[in-house]
């Protein structure tokens, strides 16, 4: 599972969790259950507002159980578990530093391309297109999936499809040469645009009239 | 997974940042609970905050306002958090129609429709505002409407975006004088 669903399923879960227990609190503490007449079960918990959020009977209900204890620690230590891993993966560098590239003609000699120097390669020849101001690109994934992140930013009025145009066929075809056939390299390309610049062309109060003899 | 080149679409937001705060609240209860069972499990004493916390909880009925304020906030916190889980996100980014993965921002799209607007003859200031399904642009000055139009759509197909943007273009007398062309 991707990043993306991982993130969007235990936010949600979250959410859920949050947003059901409180509803429970509201619907015990307002009294919804008498004012609505709706009834539930025995087992139903907060059912009252005058009762404590969570008694001191309720607390210690399963104390001397033998299963609490560990299933009190177990549960603890599963979900700190699970929260340092989701925590992590939010925080893990995307791809490796250095890249081993395929010679499939000459078979024994490995090449190792640290990622620094093409990302470094794809910012230059980026940066250097016409109507790019500034360039900025990082790198997602592993070998045979690596992704290409850029960020551009235009010039005032540039021509945007030839740009994206001259970024494939330059730095990008160069970058897709030197990995090896087997690479896609897509792409996720992130334009922004610097505005137009703006002349004051204001009309000067007290114009000085060139003087007439 | 690659997409189609013609229906480029904007990617769902990672929702990072989010994920992170979360993973990072629930790992510093969840931890500093284990550790406080875990003192009282071999011996030692509970810590003064899950004391504390266990008697607010027992002692405080469900009608005080404590009680319902902090349920009032932690329903609008599961709902703002369900709502980053189900909406897409990455709303600042519009999706061009050629290479798959292309986006440009709005405000990047407003810029160029500002510079085209801005070449036109009598136009002597003009802003535009882009929503993610329509532009509206504001020129200052006497312009010709419809050569206007005409000019600001083939600036929009000229970017080529995935799904056209719908133009609104208005009129506004100019604040000073427009330069004469």
């Amino acid at each position: 599972m991707s990043r993306v669903t991982v993130n969007r399923v235990l936010l949600g879960l979250a959410g859920l969790v949050l947003l059901v227990g409180a509803l429970l609190v509201l619907a015990g503490g307002l009294d919804l259950y008498r004012v609505w007449h709706l009834g539930q079960p025995s087992w139903w918990p907060l059912h009252s507002p005058h009762r404590p959020v969570l008694s001191e009977a309720a607390r210690t209900r399963w104390r001397n159980r033998l299963w609490w204890w560990p299933v009190v620690i177990g549960g603890l230590t599963v979900v700190a578990a699970l929260a340092f891993a989701w925590l992590l993966a939010q925080l893990r560098r995307s791809s490796p530093t250095e890249l081993a590239l395929e010679t499939p003609q000459r078979p024994g000699l490995t090449l190792r391309l640290r990622r620094a120097a093409l990302i470094q390669a794809l910012e230059a020849g980026a940066g250097a297109l016409p109507e790019v101001a500034r360039a900025r690109v990082r790198l997602a994934g592993r070998l045979p999936r690596l992704q290409v992140r850029a960020q551009l930013l235009l010039d005032p009025g540039a021509d945007v499809p030839a740009t994206v145009g001259e970024l494939e066929a330059g730095p990008l075809a160069q970058a897709r040469t030197v990995l090896g056939g087997s690479t896609e390299l897509p792409l996720d390309l992130r334009l922004r645009v610097s505005g137009p610049p703006r002349t004051r062309a204001r009309a000067p109060r007290h114009p000085h009239r060139p003087r007439v003899i | 997974m690659t997409a189609e080149p013609s229906e480029n679409r904007v990617p769902r937001s990672a929702r990072g940042p989010a994920a992170g705060v979360v993973a990072l609240v629930v790992l510093v209860a969840s931890g500093a609970l284990l550790y406080d069972v875990a003192a009282v499990r071999t011996g030692h004493r509970a810590g003064a905050w899950r004391v504390r916390i266990a008697h607010e909880l027992a002692t405080r009925h469900l009608d005080s306002g404590w009680v319902l304020a902090a349920a009032g906030v932690a329903a609008a916190l599961g709902c703002w958090l369900l709502w980053l889980a189900v909406a897409p996100g990455n709303r600042r980014w519009l999706a061009l129609m050629r290479p798959p993965g292309a986006l440009i921002d709005r405000a990047g799209v407003a810029a160029l429709l500002e510079a085209r607007a801005l070449e036109l003859t009598m136009v002597a200031d003009a802003r535009a505002r882009v929503n993610r399904d329509r532009a509206r642009v504001t020129l200052f000055g006497s312009a010709d409407l419809a050569g206007a139009e005409a000019a600001l759509t083939a600036e929009l197909e000229r970017i080529a975006l995935a799904s056209p943007l719908r133009l609104r273009l208005r009129n506004r007398p100019a604040k000073h004088r427009p330069p004469m062309h």
